[in-house]
């Protein structure tokens, strides 16, 4: 008997080209986001890191069409979504993205079962197919005891599911996540990274995070470097032991220990390091680089 | 979306407080306002539309009483009773004047009275008698608890001492109140001798009073006949007249302090949650959904500050006039209309603004902090 197994092209969910933002005009233009280039899988999670002002939050939104570029294109499903009027938009947030943020932005007069549902209401589900849609998906979350808790009464780990599950339940092709794990401790930071990963495997949506958070690395098929507007080689990065900031080898503060050579964001860092190494070093392992693809 | 308008609104409740208690106050403002004059309105036409009469008669041309004079003679009396459908005539006097109580003075309808009339005294009697004797009055029981004087004591009305023979009930309004004397009295202090101001007139059973007006229109010269319900409504027409620009300044601004809270509040909640609009948009609501959640809670406001005004009113309209007050309010459905149409107004104005900032939030804000 023979087997054969057909390789197929992975799907593209987003494609985008030439894509440049520029804010201002003449001379106190400045360009945000210059002539990035980008194709992002279904099932795929992408990280995107960099320095503050480096772009990130601009190109996140210009993906999830809250912000028009200045040139280039945005394609989802092969559509072409850049040169959609305003008018157009609200449809395919709606139905296209899910978004989830650093803060949560939940509802501070809904319960958690009425933030999730109210997105469902906005896409023309009716009020009770909403709350059931939004129930089912809460208690996959893990919720089911917190329905009808307002978001004062729930923990950050909490608030982050409620948004995730509102991010999904117009089941959409692509997710962007702004910071999701800033504002939670390690451990439920962990769960929401593993929670992403998850979605993108197992319902194969694309998920795009921004974030400084060293740690969705270990999640995220692809870590893209985005500085001055730009995306940047990874290669030199490595992790300030004292902040986890993302730092360039070149360009950063240095400093041995134990004969190993760390990294820092800033001079206080590096001192604060060199006060007592060891605490920042609970595995003792150095700094590594990362990689890039 | 409603839900959000309804929850957005209650869960401050100081704002809840704030806002619907603005417009509660502003509301009850314009409706006690309105109660309060039509209550007036309906004290001043008391005597008139408790004179048990069905047609009144007066000099050619006079409609009403209030700041108006009539004089009749005696012959019209014989000629009006000779109407066919007539069965009772009483002539009446009357003057704009004062009860005057030590150094009081207490405007009144004084109305001389002959002292067998069967109808057109005081219609409800607190105590004492209803129909005054040569030498006594009758006067408000509220007009003499004011006074601190009691059965016997002596009034001054038209220059004369009177001594208090009954107390009337519902005689007083806001302004004035109703004194009843006898007509001998009246026409000695008058000197109107022959003449009578007034005919109250009773028709036959079964006779219709319009008709009755019409047979003495033809039949008896020189005067002016109307319905009872005609020459009541006239009377309140004239005193509406004369306090229409008081109502209309106290309307306006009722009106705009309801406006200014309203207006205040919903743009100010909207400013509180323009970042929860921000993130709606960037989710995919149109600017149409979310400013029918603030249209919604503007509304909601307003019926809420609406019935709460309307409810005090009502109170109010109960408490007052067992207060031992001459006030009485009266809530018609002109007025629960017209506030009603200008609470609608009012919403609506007041969710303009809110609505032009929420459409100019750009979505993007919600990833900025803003």
């Amino acid at each position: 008997m023979v087997s054969s197994m057909v390789l197929r092209p992975p799907e593209v969910t987003v494609q985008i080209s030439g894509l440049t933002k520029s804010f201002g005009s003449g001379a106190t233009q400045v360009a945000a986001v210059r002539d990035v280039s980008l194709t992002i899988y279904r099932g795929e999670v992408v990280l995107i890191m960099g320095p503050s002002g480096s772009g990130k939050t601009t190109l996140l939104s210009m993906l999830g069409a809250l912000l028009k570029p200045s040139a280039g294109e945005i394609r989802l499903n092969g559509s072409l979504i850049s040169s959609l009027s305003e008018k157009r938009l609200p449809e395919i947030r709606l139905r296209q993205f899910g978004f989830i943020f650093q803060d949560f932005n939940l509802l501070g007069a809904l319960t958690a079962l009425e933030n999730v549902a109210i997105v469902a209401e906005l896409a023309g589900a009716r009020p009770a197919a909403a709350r059931r849609k939004a129930a089912a998906l809460l208690s996959g979350l893990g919720l089911g005891e917190r329905l009808n808790f307002l978001p004062e009464k729930l923990s950050g780990g909490e608030k982050q599911r409620v948004a995730i599950a509102r991010a999904l339940i117009n089941e959409p092709a692509l997710i962007l996540a702004d910071e999701p794990t800033a504002n939670l401790d390690s451990k439920i930071g962990h769960e929401i990274m593993r929670l992403l990963r998850s979605i993108a495997t197992e319902q194969g949506r694309s998920v795009v995070i921004v974030s400084h958070d060293q740690r969705i690395q270990d999640i995220a098929d692809r870590v893209l470097w985005l500085e001055d507007g730009q995306f940047k080689e990874m290669l030199t990065m490595a992790v300030d032991p004292v902040c986890g900031m993302s730092v360039e080898r070149e360009r950063s503060a240095q400093a041995a220990w134990g004969g190993v050579e760390y990294y820092f964001c800033a001079r206080g860092c590096r001192d604060e390091f060199l006060g007592n190494p060891a605490s920042f070093l609970p595995s003792a392992a150095p700094n590594p680089a990362r990689r890039s693809s | 979306m409603t839900r959000l308008a309804f929850r957005n609104l209650f869960q401050n409740k100081a704002r809840l407080v704030i806002s619907v208690g603005g417009v509660a106050l502003a509301l009850l403002l314009i409706l006690a306002l309105d109660a309060i004059f039509a209550g007036a309105e309906r004290r001043v036409t008391a005597y008139i539309d408790s004179s048990a009469s069905d047609i009144i008669v007066a000099q050619s041309g006079v409609r009403n009483m209030h700041m108006a004079s009539s004089s009749l003679p005696d012959s019209v009396r014989r000629k009006v009773g000779a109407v066919p459908g007539v069965r009772a005539v009483l002539p009446i006097d009357y003057v704009a004047s004062n009860v005057v109580i030590g150094d009081e003075r207490n405007l009144a309808y004084v109305i001389g009275l002959p002292e067998d009339a069967a109808f057109g005294g005081a219609w409800q009697v607190a105590s004492g008698r209803s129909l005054p004797a040569e030498g006594e009055a009758i006067i408000d029981r509220g007009i003499a608890e004011k006074s601190a004087i009691a059965l016997g004591d002596e009034v001054e009305i038209l220059g004369k001492d009177f001594q208090i023979a009954g107390f009337s009930e519902g005689t007083s309004s806001l302004v004035n109140s109703v004194a009843f004397i006898s007509a001998n009295d009246f026409e000695e202090l008058r000197r109107s001798y022959g003449t009578f101001s007034f005919l109250l007139v009773q028709v036959q059973r079964g006779e219709s009073a319009s008709l009755v007006v019409e047979r003495i229109h033809s039949q008896v010269r020189d005067v002016t006949a109307q319905t009872t319900p005609d020459f009541a409504a006239q009377e309140r027409r004239v005193i509406r007249d004369m306090s229409t620009d008081v109502i209309a300044i106290m309307n306006a601004i009722g009106f705009l302090i309801g406006l200014a809270v309203m207006a205040l509040t919903v743009y100010t909640s909207a400013l509180a949650r323009r970042r929860e609009y921000g993130m709606l948009k960037a989710l995919g609501a149109r600017n149409l959904d979310l400013s029918k959640t603030v249209v919604m809670q503007a509304f909601l406001s307003v019926v809420i500050g609406y019935a709460f005004g309307l409810g005090v009113t009502l109170l109010l309209a109960l408490v007052v006039p067992r207060l031992g007050s001459n006030l009485t309010l009266e809530v018609t459905t002109a007025s629960l209309m017209k506030v009603g149409v200008g609470s609608l107004v009012i919403a609506s104005v007041a969710a303009l603004a809110p609505i032009r900032q929420i459409a100019g939030l750009p979505p993007a804000m919600v990833f900025r902090g803003a």
